[in-house]
């Protein structure tokens, strides 16, 4: 992360993407002030250093698009949905600007295309509504106007603090300089006596005349980034030509009546800037090398328990434990360092939603529950597709239009529900809509004509639901630019079929859809109760585990034959984990740990229960992907490897055994 | 932890240089008195014995998994594959780790050897296609035969032999 310019654009990325959901936040509560005040900062953010990395273009289209927030602010303008609107098609202008990169090529053909001058147009409509109604084109003649060469006055004063804000007056002047004649006479009325000037304040001011042909709007973009202090140009020979360039102010930058309050609000905001600047970026990659560093000092430590217990020196006892301890706690922060809370994924889709909706002219509100749950970035990264395709399925085909909606009694207001869970070893994450529902027997039909199912072969619903995943099937009926093109649900459930989890649906005529999508917590960390079974060691997600049962030694044996405990008068159907892996198993002593499998009471039967174990999922290699009831395995303390239980599937796969063998 | 260890030479057999011929180096080891070889380029380490965790009801081929530095690597025991009589342990037993394509991912597995000997230099020329007949098993787990001194050397092809499900 050498490149500044590259640093500039990751955060820059990263505050276009708070700036959408900022927006669509304001589009839902249009009278947020603290809302208002956000989206200009993070304009401002990026017109400042867009600058300063050489994005002029970018940061010429951002100020254009910050004035409008600012009147906004200053209380001359509302939000209004149309400003809404042009701000988030603004924004995705903005992000491609971005990817152009400093490519002067692609970055002026993008200042040249039809988006970059029309919404221009529409921003500056905006802006200058309130005040005269100067429309786009009039701009527009204004600049192409040519005028003489004219004399100005510039005044300027630095704001005190500008120097150590990066501000370089020297620089200012010398692009002044450019523009035409230049004089400047440096004020130094300010300047204090020497034995109380701080060498790092800013005491002189500015008078400068200039003698030029370029307009004045071309000197006020000169002060574009000049927000802290006092600056004025006033045009002295032409005072006929005054009127238009009065007008400047309505679209013209560096009018200090808009500088005053950004200047205002970045100083009481001291304590925003400084929070976003704990959190530094870090590239995925030195985390896993920090993973595998780590993973070797663990070997280690246990190594040096074992010396220290063979040696009995309780000097290097004692050491070996404190660093035991603070192995463990730098795994635990190195672990969390991978794992961030969906709501980020989440977030990116209430713009989906909405534009979808707009374009569709559905009615649709987005709901999202459960974003704090956590997934491995890995994961999380590449999670936005497919539920981009789950979402545009549900808004395209599932959900009604609103007179259909109003037909069958619906609110004509539709709801898509955005869930997270994590229930052990998996992440479900489904997307629910309150639409019409799969309709079965056009899913039927259109499965027979592509050879998927035999005609006059009863399948239940539940089962002829499940086609939708079947490559190359779609039933939409006429195809639309969202969704319908066929390769949508095949290709979701490939991709989740590649991150090694699994796609469900479930539907109600009239109801609904809900897709789920189940993925496994890869590298996630879970508490897990460590159990052993013979010479082996497992951990059960602790998620999963209801209570821990001591079987007495006649018990045991008397249970021996049985498949059936009893607690508290419960019976409850167990699984002798020991039996189950062919381990030999001491018999004698075993506990059952009690389970929750897919909402049932189940019994383990293990021969100890050793404790509790945070536990970093590690997923199994190809070799034994297939072996039924494990969710992956994880490195203990000490170093050895100890498999992870999923219980619901232990006890699936038990089950279809036995019901095979029956 | 340093684990790697030093390798025996191979008896009777002096490193030769093949000149401008065509050649690769490959590890040598030895599985019930038989020397194979895998291209050394996929060879990642080679470790003393760890303790291996056993997978329950997992393919005999692949009965467990160990903790190489940090990564959980499955150790695949070759003789199952080859037909070889069981596993046994002496004080020469090495695991070389090893991180091959299978597919589409790369994969790393730790394969059980009686013994590891050296690297050598194997000329592409001097490897001879294995006779069908002579072998105990399907004649794609090899690329061929190599000799090397007075020693027969045979080649196994990575991407096949330790594929995690075999093509009936």
């Amino acid at each position: 992360m050498s490149n500044p310019s590259d640093t500039f654009r990751e955060e820059a990325s990263d505050i276009l993407e708070s700036l959408e959901q900022h927006l669509l936040e304001l589009e839902a509560d249009p009278t947020g002030r603290e809302l208002v005040d956000t989206v200009f900062r993070a304009l401002h953010t990026i017109k400042g250093s867009g600058e300063m990395f050489g994005y002029s273009v970018l940061a010429g289209f951002v100020h254009k698009f910050e004035n409008a927030f600012d009147m906004v602010r200053s209380g001359k303008s509302v939000v209004t949905e149309q400003l809404i609107d042009i701000s988030l098609r603004s924004r995705d202008h903005i992000a491609a600007l971005l990817d152009a990169g400093l490519d002067e090529a692609a970055t002026s053909a993008l200042a040249a295309s039809e988006t970059h001058i029309k919404l221009m147009g529409e921003i500056e409509q905006l802006t200058s509504e309130d005040g005269a109604p100067a429309p786009a084109a009039a701009a527009e003649e204004k600049k192409e106007e040519p005028t003489g060469p004219g004399e100005y006055l510039i005044k300027f004063k630095p704001d005190g603090g500008a120097l150590r804000n990066g501000m370089r007056p020297d620089l200012l002047i010398d692009e002044l300089r450019e523009l035409g004649e230049c004089e400047a006479h440096v004020i130094y009325d300010d300047v204090p006596p020497i034995e109380d000037m701080d060498p790092s304040e800013s005491y002189l001011a500015w008078e400068i005349q200039l003698t030029t042909s370029e307009t004045e709007e071309k000197i006020n973009d000169l002060f574009l980034f000049f927000d802290d202090g006092d600056i004025s140009v006033e045009r002295q020979d032409a005072p006929e030509e005054h009127a238009p360039a009065e007008e400047a102010p309505g679209g013209t930058p560096a009018k200090p009546a808009a500088a005053k309050p950004a200047q205002k609000e970045e100083g009481g905001d001291s304590s925003g800037s400084s929070a976003s600047a704990e959190s530094v970026r870090v590239q995925a990659h030195r985390l896993d090398e920090l993973m595998d560093q780590l993973g070797e000092l663990v070997i280690a430590q246990a190594r040096l328990n074992r010396i220290a217990e063979r040696l009995t020196d309780s000097v290097l006892t004692g050491a070996a434990e404190e660093i035991e301890r603070l192995v463990t706690g730098m795994r635990d922060a190195t672990l969390s360092i991978r794992m961030l809370p969906i709501s980020g994924v989440f977030s990116k889709f209430r713009r989906v939603v909405r534009d979808l909706s707009t374009e569709l002219n559905k009615n649709v509100k987005m709901i999202a529950v459960g974003g704090d749950t956590e997934l491995d970035k890995n994961i999380i990264d590449r999670l936005s597709e497919p539920l981009v395709h789950i979402i545009r399925n549900s808004i395209d085909h599932g959900i009604e239009n609103a007179d259909e909606r109003g037909e069958s009694g619906k609110s004509p207001a539709a709801t898509v529900t955005l869930m997270a869970r994590q229930t052990g070893g998996e992440v479900h994450i489904s997307v629910n809509d309150d639409g019409k529902g799969l309709n079965t027997e056009a899913i039927r039909k259109r499965a027979i004509e592509r050879g998927l199912i035999e005609e006059g072969v009863e399948h239940s619903e539940e089962s002829i639901h499940q086609l939708i995943f079947a490559p190359g099937f779609s039933t939409a009926e006429k195809l639309s630019s969202i969704s319908g093109r066929g390769v949508g649900m095949d290709a979701v459930r490939n991709f989740v079929e590649d991150l090694r989890g699994a796609v469900d649906v479930s539907s109600k005529t009239g109801e609904g859809t809900t897709i789920t999508l189940r993925l496994p917590l890869t590298l996630a960390i879970i508490d897990g109760l460590l159990v052993r079974v013979g010479d082996g060691d497992f951990v059960i997600p602790l998620a999963s585990v209801e209570e821990c049962v001591e079987l007495s030694e006649q018990e045991a044996q008397q249970e021996e034959r049985r498949s059936l405990i009893t607690i508290r008068d419960e019976l409850i159907p167990v699984l002798r984990l020991g039996r189950l892996f062919q381990f030999t198993t001491d018999e004698s002593a075993s506990r059952a740990v009690i389970v929750n499998a897919d909402g049932r009471r189940v019994g383990l039967i293990v021969d100890d229960v050793i404790g509790q174990h945070q536990t970093v999922i590690k997923s199994l290699s190809a070799y034994h992907r297939a072996v039924e009831g494990l969710a992956g395995c994880t490195i203990l303390g000490d170093g050895s490897v100890a498999l992870i239980i999923d219980p619901a599937a232990l006890v699936k796969s038990r089950e279809s055994r036995r019901r095979e063998a029956a | 932890m340093n684990q790697t260890v030093d390798m025996p030479e191979l008896e009777g057999a002096n490193p030769v240089s093949m000149g401008g011929e065509p050649s690769f180096m490959a590890l040598t080891f030895e599985l019930q008195d038989e020397i194979f070889a895998v291209d050394v380029t996929n060879v990642h380490e080679v470790i003393d014995p760890l303790p291996i965790t056993l997978v329950p009801n997992s393919d005999p081929f692949a009965p467990g998994l160990i903790n190489a530095r940090g990564t959980v690597v499955p150790v695949l025991d070759l003789r199952e594959r080859l037909g070889m009589r069981g596993l046994e342990r002496t004080t020469d037993t090495r695991f070389v780790v090893l991180e091959t394509a299978l597919g589409d991912d790369r994969t790393k597995f730790a394969v059980v050897a009686d013994r590891v000997y050296e690297v050598v230099e194997i000329s592409i020329g001097s490897i001879q296609a294995a006779p069908d007949l002579s072998m105990a098993w399907p004649s794609d787990f090899v690329r061929g035969i190599a000799t090397h001194g007075e020693t027969l050397i045979t080649v196994l092809d990575t991407s096949v032999v330790f594929q995690p499900e075999l093509a009936a």
